[in-house]
């Protein structure tokens, strides 16, 4: 090489701070779930259980009385439970794409935060499957979802997008369990390993299927966690995809676009990241985890929002014009109604937290302060639920026919319900802090510099001189 | 070809580049005899054959932005290559000249008679009127020439004075210079393209445009690569690691453009709704089936099972014809877009469609060998270079 001697290098910070080693990590991470559960988890899941248990209560009710008692109404046949069931599924998007998509992008930065991020997903889903299970109206046989035979010779319609969504969503969810547990294993063996008292050590040493660390183990462990991602990385676009079709395929001006699956896709991973992010704010700051979640973490996953925001801003801003360009007095009705008819409001909320607040993540400052964004994560959050509801509201409440236009208002069941999927939600999430390691700690040793095998010397045997000055 | 080790720059064939823009040039001139028999088919071959450049061009300096961004070191090898297809791009500026010309010819939207009677067409007029098309055509042109020129220049100068500004002055631009480049392309294509049929409009139009640029410019990228490794230049350093990494892009966005063109076909055709639908079904009318049918398994089917597999994505021979085919995927793409507008029931292929292509294509390649000429072909004197070269997949 000629010159190298001119080179400047641009410092890169480390991604794990605070001089961690391996056991450092193992303890840091382990200690979480063995030590004596803090005072503040009970108060915490407490509420949360009691929010969910509110849910509970209130699908019991509309059981019992009939959907009737939610705001749906004619025109606007789908509300809040759809609005939820996309919002949802679209949080789970970022476990997802972290796991996954990062993974095959070799983004080791995702080490820190893939682990909980997984869990997350699987909790988000939980929660979307809710929605629409309770939208069916007879619920007892809400197992008429799937193509099961029966004497009846009763099938589902196939050509349906509902359908898709069954099977959408749930090999979303089965595959991102098992990758989800693929990548526990070694760490559950650390924990089995650890294990002080008897049912521990007989749990954990069950559920971490005989690991042993071997190289042979992880010569397999590695490969079926790259087959496990490269699975996972379609669904990604696939389930948000297939959601977006429940409206796209339809003929209503606002819901039949052709960039909706692209668009969602984009969504979901902006509002998953928030999630993300809120999550990791909390959880970093409770068990002190500072060093493992740094702050170069967050800002690339502020990087992330920013990026897909932009998108979604795109999608806005192209929909907005072709439904001008289009000529079709119905397309630029919906648009205009939108921005300023009577759900103006909710449009300009959307607009305001989805596109205008991750502008804040051009600046550096900003973009690397916690306290900004935490909040302009909150912010996204409420602004992805909006854009769900100006979606599935707008074009329903002011369709065709104007004798029919109505208003449509939630109920305190509405309300209720969503607010308890949020306890659903948090309650799943600390049983995982409680039990299980919420940082891949096997991952994050990779990224270690002692994980190079030069860096104890130039054998690459882990022997001799300690390199570096 | 000659090549010296220290500066890494070509020292002979300065004169290729001219060569190849003389011999475009003419090819083109001569192509307008063409003009005089049918002008209607000379632009349309034209414009397909510009904007398939064009989309190339768009493709690179897309990469190049996209590696600053995310601050890549694998792609870093790469980098001068791009930057030089890249900085190709304004200079089509100068090629969209007789395009104006032929406005009338392709677009039915300047027949102001058939507009004022057509109750949908005359809503468009505030968009869809020739000063605003040009003046358009002009803020996209500037806008890729403002960006391209100032990453290429800093890029440049990195070579000589290497200094840690400049690697964040380019990343400065990037950020920025993405949104711009998001905007101006979706609506150059909907300005090129999507309005041929001033009818018909698709929100998602922009990013298939986009997409379809990319991929084929990922494979000039690999092919470009590969001629240089038969002359024996950068084959030390653009190593087999570097090849697989590109063709696993080339598997991804073809699964993007896949993505973008079933999501655009799939909704038509499920909502059923005959002002759209009426795109895909001239493409359906004679022989237009065949070429629908073509980019289903050509541009999609096979280039995604022949890119699946390691082995086949570490294969140089394989990568070149894979390459090659996705480039003449990428054409047809284009002029299955654009033609039906001019041949409505079935194509018939014109010897302007390939003279023109070869035309402005030397042209294009010729600026692009220009500029390869003229510097080091690989930032000589960027910090993470030893560690681009290095890279590994394993």
């Amino acid at each position: 090489m000629t010159k190298t001697s001119n080179r400047i290098q641009i410092a890169e910070t480390p991604l794990i701070t605070g001089n961690q080693t391996f056991s450092t990590i193992t303890d840091k991470v382990s200690s979480i779930t063995e030590q004596k559960t803090p005072r503040m988890w009970y108060v915490l899941f407490g509420a949360a259980s009691s929010l969910a248990l509110i849910m509970f209560s209130l699908i019991g009710y509309l059981i019992w009385e009939g959907v009737g008692v939610w705001g749906v109404q004619i025109p606007v046949g789908w509300g809040w439970a759809i609005v939820n069931f996309v919002f949802w599924v679209g949080i789970g998007h970022a476990g997802t794409l972290i796991s996954a998509v990062l993974f095959l992008f070799r983004q080791k930065w995702r080490t820190s935060i893939n682990r909980f991020a997984e869990a997350m997903t699987l909790f988000a889903v939980i929660c979307a499957l809710i929605f629409p299970g309770i939208h069916v109206g007879r619920i007892w046989v809400a197992y008429f979802m799937f193509p099961i035979p029966n004497s009846m010779g009763m099938w589902p319609n196939f050509r349906s997008p509902l359908l898709w969504d069954v099977f959408a969503v749930g090999t979303y969810f089965s595959v991102s369990l098992m990758f989800w547990y693929v990548g526990l294993i070694p760490d559950l063996a650390s924990l089995r390993d650890r294990a002080k008292n008897k049912i521990r050590k007989i749990f954990f040493g069950i559920v971490s299927l005989g690991w042993r660390g071997g190289n042979r183990q992880w010569k397999h462990y590695e490969l079926a966690y790259l087959l496990l991602a490269g699975l996972s990385t379609p669904l990604v676009l696939s389930v948000h995809s297939v959601v977006s079709t429940d409206f796209a395929t339809s003929v209503i001006p606002g819901w039949h676009t052709t960039i909706f699956p692209p668009y969602f896709v984009a969504g979901a991973i902006f509002s998953g990241f928030a999630m993300v992010m809120t999550l990791a704010l909390v959880a970093r700051k409770i068990y002190g985890l500072e060093h493992l979640i740094t702050l170069r973490h967050l800002e690339n996953m502020n990087k992330i929002i920013l990026v897909t925001g932009m998108m979604v801003g795109y999608a806005y801003s192209m929909e907005f014009f072709i439904a001008w360009y289009s000529g079709n007095a119905y397309e630029k009705f919906t648009f205009i109604n939108r921005a300023f008819g009577q759900y103006a409001w909710a449009y300009w909320i959307m607009i305001s937290c989805n596109v205008i607040i991750p502008q804040l993540f051009w600046s550096k400052k900003l973009r690397t302060s916690i306290p900004v964004m935490f909040v302009a994560s909150i912010f996204v959050n409420i602004g992805m639920w909006f854009e769900r509801f100006v979606i599935t509201v707008t074009s329903l409440a002011n369709d065709f026919l104007p004798s029919s236009w109505d208003y449509y208002q939630p109920t305190f069941v509405d309300i209720g319900t969503f607010m308890g999927s949020f306890g659903l939600f948090f309650a799943l999430f600390l049983i995982f802090i409680r039990f299980l390691p919420l940082i891949a700690m096997s991952e994050v040793k990779g990224v270690l510099p002692q994980a190079d095998p030069l860096y104890y010397g130039h054998n690459g045997d882990g022997k001799g001189e300690k390199h570096g000055k | 070809m000659n090549f010296d080790n220290e500066t890494y720059k070509i020292t002979d064939s300065k004169n290729t580049g001219i060569l190849l823009i003389i011999v475009g040039v003419s090819v083109t001139i001569l192509s307008a005899i063409g003009y005089f028999s049918n002008s209607a088919q000379f632009f349309m071959s034209y414009l397909v054959a510009w904007i398939f450049w064009v989309s190339i061009g768009l493709g690179a300096l897309f990469f190049v932005m996209l590696n600053h961004l995310t601050g890549a070191v694998w792609s870093l090898v790469l980098r001068r290559i791009n930057e030089s297809v890249m900085i190709a791009l304004p200079f089509m500026a100068i090629l969209f000249v007789p395009l104006i010309f032929g406005l009338h010819d392709m677009y039915h939207w300047t027949h102001a008679e058939d507009v004022a009677n057509d109750a949908i067409l005359s809503q468009k007029t505030g968009y869809l009127n020739v000063p605003f098309f040009l003046v358009r055509s002009a803020i996209y042109f500037i806008a890729w020439f403002l960006i391209a020129y100032k990453l290429y220049k800093t890029s440049i100068t990195q070579d000589n004075n290497p200094t840690p500004d400049q690697i964040k002055a380019m990343r400065r631009v990037s950020g920025p210079g993405m949104v711009v480049f998001a905007l101006t392309t979706s609506f150059a294509g909907f300005d090129w393209l999507m309005s041929l049929d001033a009818h018909w409009y698709s929100t998602i139009f922009g990013v298939y445009f986009f997409s379809g640029g990319l991929l084929s410019s990922l494979a000039l990228l690999v092919l470009i690569a590969l001629y240089l490794r038969k002359k024996n230049i950068l084959n030390e350093m653009i190593t087999i690691e570097h090849y697989h990494d590109m063709a696993k892009l080339m598997f991804a966005f073809t699964i993007f453009w896949g993505y973008m063109a079933f999501s655009q076909y799939f909704l038509i055709w499920y909502a059923n709704s005959p002002e759209e639908t009426i795109w895909y079904l001239h493409r359906w009318e004679g022989n237009w089936k065949i070429l629908s049918m073509t980019l289903v398994f050509g541009h999609f089917v096979i280039p995604f099972i022949g890119l699946m597999t390691r082995t086949a994505k570490r294969n140089l021979v394989w990568l070149t014809i894979i390459s090659i085919w996705l480039i003449i995927m990428h054409w047809i793409d284009l002029y299955w877009i654009a033609m039906p507008t001019y041949a409505h029931h079935g194509f018939h292929l014109s010897w302007m469609d390939l003279s023109l292509l070869i035309g402005i294509g030397s042209v294009f390649i010729g600026i692009f060998w220009k500029f390869t000429s003229a510097s080091a072909i690989v930032p000589v004197n960027d910090a993470a270079l030893t560690q681009s070269i290095g890279f590994s997949n394993n």
